[in-house]
């Protein structure tokens, strides 16, 4: 059985990706298929949100999504947030606090915080903020730095 | 993970003839998929066919005076997001917000997860004290169906063969809350949970509980027990009894039937002081 093209639109670059089994997932797609390895595999059951990428601007899991389900839709990952302006500030908010240890979870700690700003901004308040951040793990458990560079991301957007 | 092919119906009505077609265990539906994945992954199904109903016109939410439908395919985070859901059904926002994470709830649909019909779920109970109803939509036309007798048991719902559920129904916004015990707070399965509404409408409390097999359910003896619209401490102890002794509470690997029967009662005594205060839970 021979597949259709997947249509993806992959920071910024509309892409027609052949060769796709259906059972791939997103995340292998972006990872082993187009080389964008700062997208990274952590539990595989959606549970730590390593894999967390925007589609359509909004956070998913690329684990826990058919790379053929997402047929036509914008997919950003950690590597397309430059120039996007939320996403340098929270970038930026991260480097500056040191908020990371090994770095495995920053990608989508990155990405995850970048849709929360981009759907409610500064608006949202901070405890909220860190609840909807609850879908993602740090194994170095290096909270306390990711809390400080979260407050200030959003108080960069103020 | 077997080989199947992915398809993705234009309308509602190629999507029953796409299921129709298929043979018994041939087909499955994918909505979200954060839950359909595993079994995908574990070949506990082994599909030919993985039916997708990203493209039907079904992500909608409407309010309709007291009554709010909510269509199958509608990712949770936009219920969640509703301010009318939040601020008229707050045991619903308390029930959404338990589920997964802000990611899976952007991909996670309620249609999937009645469908799916997992025993821990936290809609289900929601659903139930606020006698939701499923409108489904399958090859001999349209019927609605109560969420109590729609959900059958682990895994097993009143879906016939080649039908959908198009959208489902709460008929009155209630006072409510819903309250969960688990080992992390965010982004776990509840390993005992409460749902509490009170209906103005028919003056009468609706009690639920999840977490633990065959599926939620409601107890009636905890809803009696509490009366009428302002329960007192008497009342609301007497229900917490009643629930601990009546709920039909099993063990499974994640926590002992004594344990969830210590559980029920502060979590429906928090409930109804949630309610109390016009908040859904935590």
């Amino acid at each position: 059985m021979t597949e259709p093209s997947v249509h993806l639109t992959i920071n910024g670059r509309s892409m027609a990706i052949a060769g796709v089994p259906p059972e791939e997932r997103l995340l292998d797609t972006l990872r082993w298929r187009l080389g964008l390895k700062g997208t990274k595999e952590g539990c595989r059951t959606g549970g730590c949100g390593a894999c967390t990428v925007l589609r359509d601007d909004r956070p998913a899991l690329s684990c826990l999504t058919l790379t053929h389900d997402a047929e036509g839709t914008s997919i950003t990952t950690i590597e397309g947030l430059e120039g996007d302006p939320v996403g340098e500030k929270v970038r930026a908010a991260f480097d500056a606090a040191g908020a990371l240890q090994c770095g495995y979870c920053t990608p989508g700690f990155v990405m995850a915080l970048t849709g929360l700003l981009r759907e409610g901004g500064s608006s949202i308040p901070l405890g909220e903020l860190l609840e909807d951040l609850g879908g993602n793990l740090c194994r170095c458990t290096g909270y306390a730095a990711i809390v400080r560079a979260v407050r200030s991301a959003r108080e960069a957007l103020a | 993970m077997a080989p199947f092919a992915v398809v993705a119906p234009a309308s509602p009505d190629e999507a029953i003839a796409e299921l129709r077609a298929a043979g018994p265990g041939e087909a499955v539906v994918l909505a979200g998929g954060t839950d359909l994945l595993f079994d995908l992954e574990d070949s506990r199904v082994g599909p030919r066919r993985v039916v997708s109903l990203r493209r039907l016109p079904w992500r909608t939410l409407d309010w309709n005076g007291p009554s709010l439908t909510i269509g199958s395919t509608l990712p949770l985070r936009a219920i969640e997001t509703d301010p009318e859901v939040r601020r008229r059904i707050p045991g619903l926002y308390a029930a959404v917000r338990a589920v997964g994470s802000v990611a899976l709830r952007h991909q996670a649909t309620l249609g999937g997860n009645l469908g799916r019909s997992a025993p821990a779920s936290d809609l289900i109970p929601i659903l139930l004290v606020l006698d939701a109803e499923v409108d489904l939509l399958g090859p001999s036309g349209e019927r609605r169906i109560d969420v109590d007798r729609f959900v059958l048991g682990s895994r097993r719902t009143a879906l016939a063969p080649g039908e959908l559920i198009r959208s489902i129904r709460i008929p009155e916004a209630r006072p409510s809350a819903y309250l969960w015990q688990r080992v992390r707070p965010f982004h776990d399965i509840s390993h005992m949970a409460v749902a509490v509404a009170f209906s103005a409408a028919r003056s009468a409390w609706r009690v639920a509980v999840s977490g633990f097999p065959p599926r939620p359910l409601l107890v009636p003896e905890a809803e009696e027990a509490l009366g009428g619209p302002e329960p007192g401490p008497e009342a609301v102890a007497r229900a917490a009894d009643a629930l601990a002794a009546h709920a039909p509470i099993v063990a499974d690997r994640r926590a002992s039937e004594a344990y969830r029967r210590q559980l029920v009662r502060p979590l429906l005594q928090r409930a109804v002081q949630a309610i109390r205060a016009g908040s859904g839970g935590r």
